[in-house]
């Protein structure tokens, strides 16, 4: 693999990113682009394990509640000052205020700076999986300049330390980023590996475009104007399949596809309600359609055989299709035709089909099931509204990938649970899990979560739901991942 | 079209009465051998009949999803094919027409409503005029469709929404166009003359005036019957339209355009319906122009 200096490369991804604040958003369309600017402490591996980035090590005192975090020196900033652990305290401090999920850092009673390239966490508890927690990438802890500290979310200077540093942002058009030549590889291994590894930016440039219409999207690919899709239609794809100069690139556990329910209104506040959706769906169909032909059926909250894979528990329930058992249950819900109104949208091209093929088989057993489809900052708002609404389709991307912690901190307190009110079952549950010392005591804890979430049907697992790249074949050195990495990419010819 | 009046004023009710019947005559046949108007009423029967008779004509439920026929080329079973949730393209383009032809026809009748009004209104009462006229030239300064674009977006993708945005967009322009045609038909000799005989307004309005300026109302709501159905199309594909599953022309379309390339059938079959639609309500409006202007009817009858 010779590798090639220089060139630009075109991304495609449909929509805007909502910010360039690496920390303050969880945005797909934000990391897709963040994740090349701005590093973190510690991120995960390719095998999501925490490792080192701009840290050196980290030091865990016995009782837990000491976090000893040495930091790489050397580390340039694209501003041209060197990263010391002033820089990192005042990350962490904004992220507390501005993070997207900020509650990461609860744990974390302050944050003293012991060194020049040494901090200190003090923890209020031992929690065994805050290393876990503080690699995350849905809304990562990334390290940005001191004079940073005190901006408002979404008004730093989009300064980080990343192989490639910011250039423009022109919202519906596009985000161009350039390579920063005074980059500070991580040498201690060869090559990437996941959030991390040594990165080397060989591309002068990238553009990540933003072509809204999927068709308009594969044009510009055949027509060799751009060099990588996020994502290309099924149909597309299999069109291309022979083509040479296209080559695709499957990510198959990409995301959950779910159905979230409204627990705060009739007629989703009952649960016999929400258990007669969750028998009459037939989710091979949901799931066919919505991911057009890429998708794994799998009723577990975990992909299967990681960790985590809680095994058959609640499988008895999934994929059942039985309209003759949900009506048996309507009945008991008494339910009497009251509007049942799914909320989704048409940017996420998974979430409109899912909710048509949901609406059609609901109102097949008699549920007068209607769609409110919106756009997507809209939906997001709307399901942030206690009422108004009684299902959500959700693609879950990043929260499956994270593994049981971050799955289930979006369905339980202290965040706002996706299912509006809080479930005090699974909370008790939630604290049990982040505080299971270890993998096995984690794992049987979320036997018991797979388990009530099959009692209390406050969200339907409709599958796993994959998602197909696509990139001209002069791309090399592309690694379907969570978020695309254009450095160790190159283009030959 | 001047009347004879005659002195007697007692006859004069008769006398119109009579002289409109002989005209309306005279005017259908001249209506049914224009060819242009023949061959569009022809397709706009056709296109309402199938909207109308969609539960009979349809193949299948329009909405029915079936994962194991997903964009399945034209064949016997799907004539033309079926779209990414396996449902019939042409159940979906038949119960799709019955949503333009519902929403054309319920704009057609809120503009004729309202642009009467208002345009009668601003010619009738002259204070008001300036008032009514002044504020439909600030919605008529917004290019058409944009404006509808806007105010569906605004009210929320519903059939009901897009109706009331067609209907605001198109109302000015109607109005516009009643308010000259009073004002012509005001000045006339008939309209003095009923004053004279001590004719209420709301009989002059009613009976003398808009029976009289109803010709160019007719052409402009046959123009916006037509529009609507793009129109509706046209908000349908922004996602503003109706909401789905519900199929209309422009929502099949929308959808169709993602797989253009693999599944063609999906936006090329309601494109084409729309076009013919619109070129047959084109054509009709055409004829009516023709025959109801009289400048271009006299010309016609040269020839």
């Amino acid at each position: 693999m010779a590798q090639v200096k220089g060139g630009e490369l075109i991304f495609v991804q449909g929509s805007n990113p909502p910010s360039l604040d690496g920390m303050s958003t969880s945005s797909q369309a934000s990391r897709n682009i963040n994740m090349n600017i701005y590093e973190t402490l510690y991120g995960f591996s390719e095998d999501i394990k925490p490792i080192p980035i701009l840290a050196e090590g980290v030091e865990i005192s016995d009782d837990g509640l000491t976090y000893v975090f040495t930091l790489r020196q050397g580390v340039m900033f694209h501003n041209g000052d060197e990263m010391n652990s002033a820089d990192v305290k005042a990350s962490l401090e904004r992220y507390r205020i501005v993070g997207a999920t900020k509650n990461l850092l609860a744990p974390v009673k302050d944050i003293e700076i012991t060194g020049d390239y040494e901090v200190t966490f003090h923890m209020e508890e031992a929690t065994p999986t805050f290393l876990e927690a503080f690699s995350s990438p849905r809304a990562p802890a990334v390290i940005i300049p001191e004079e940073d500290g005190d901006a408002e979310a979404g008004k730093n200077s989009f300064v980080g330390t990343g192989p490639y540093k910011f250039v423009e942002y022109v919202p519906d058009s596009h985000v161009t980023i350039e390579r920063f030549e005074d980059y500070s590889a991580d040498t201690r291994s060869d090559g990437i590996d996941g959030f991390g590894g040594h990165k080397t930016a060989w591309l002068d440039k990238v553009t990540f475009r933003i072509i809204p219409e999927p068709g308009a999207q594969v044009a510009a690919l055949e027509a060799g104007e751009v060099h990588i899709l996020e994502q290309i239609p099924m149909p597309a794809a299999r069109r291309l399949e022979d083509d040479p100069d296209i080559k695709l690139y499957e990510n198959l556990r990409w995301a959950f596809t779910t159905f979230i329910f409204n627990l705060n209104v009739p007629p989703s506040d009952n649960v016999k309600f929400r258990e007669a959706v969750q028998v009459a769906l037939n989710m091979e169909a949901i799931m066919a359609i919505s991911s057009e032909g890429l998708y794994t059926l799998n009723h577990r909250w975990q992909y299967e055989d990681t960790a985590y894979d809680p095994g058959q528990i609640g499988a008895e329930y999934y994929n059942q299709a039985d309209a003759e058992r949900a009506k048996a249950l309507l009945d008991e819900a008494g339910y009497n035709g009251e509007e049942f109104v799914i909320l989704t949208d048409p940017n996420i091209p998974q979430h409109g089909r899912a909710a048509v093929v949901i609406a059609e088989q609901l109102n097949a057993i008699g549920i007068n099931a209607v769609i409110n489809q919106v756009d997507w900052p809209t939906a997001l708002n709307i399901r942030m509204q206690d009422e108004g609404w009684n299902g959500w389709t959700l693609q879950m991307g990043i929260e499956p990938y994270l593994g049981p912690v971050g799955l289930i901190a979006t369905l339980a307190s202290p965040a706002r649970p996706h299912f509006v009110v809080p479930d005090a079952g699974l909370d008790a549950l939630y604290q049990e899990l982040i505080k299971g010392a270890t993998v096995e005591e984690r794992l049987e804890t979320f036997k018991k979560i797979q388990a009530h979430l099959y009692e209390i049907f406050a969200i339907i697992k409709v599958g796993d739901s994959g998602l197909m790249h696509a990139a001209r074949s002069n791309v090399k050195g592309f690694i379907p991942f969570r978020f695309p990495r254009v450095y160790d990419v190159w283009l030959e010819g | 079209m001047t009347v004879e009046l005659p002195s007697d004023t007692v006859s004069i009710g008769r006398e119109i009465k009579l002289a409109r019947r002989r005209r309306r005559l005279t005017f259908a046949r001249r209506l049914f051998s224009h060819p242009s108007f023949l061959v569009g009423f022809v397709i706009l029967v056709l296109f309402t009949m199938t909207a109308l008779l969609a539960d009979v004509l349809a193949p299948y439920e329009p909405t029915k999803i079936n994962y194991r026929f997903i964009l399945a080329p034209p064949s016997a079973e799907f004539w033309c094919g079926t779209d990414a949730y396996g449902r019939d393209v042409l159940s979906r383009i038949i119960y799709g027409t019955r949503v333009s032809l519902r929403i054309g026809v319920f704009v057609v009748v809120m503009t004729g409503i309202l642009g009467t009004l208002l345009g009668t209104l601003a010619s009738y009462v002259k204070w008001l005029d300036g008032l009514i006229m002044r504020s439909l030239d600030g919605l008529m300064a917004f290019p058409g469709v944009l404006l509808a674009i806007a105010l569906a977006a605004a009210l929320g993708p519903s059939e009901i929404n897009a109706i009331i945005a067609l209907t605001v967009t198109f109302t000015p322009r109607t109005a516009r166009i009643v308010r000259a045609s009073v004002i012509v038909v005001q000045g006339m000799q008939f309209i003095e003359s009923a004053h004279a005989v001590g004719a209420g307004h709301g009989r002059i309005i009613f009976r003398y005036i808009l029976a009289n300026a109803l010709s160019p109302l007719i052409v402009q709501l046959t123009f916006v019957f037509a529009v609507s159905i793009v129109a509706e199309a046209i908000l349908s594909f922004l996602g503003v339209g109706p909401p789905p599953p519900a199929p209309s022309l422009g929502n099949i379309i929308a959808e169709g355009r993602s797989n253009i390339q693999e599944a063609w059938w999906i936006a090329v079959f309601p494109g084409l319906v729309i076009a013919v639609a619109v070129l047959g309500l084109n054509l009709m409006g055409d004829g009516l122009r023709d025959i109801l202007d009289p400048r271009h009817s006299g010309a016609r009858d040269k020839t």
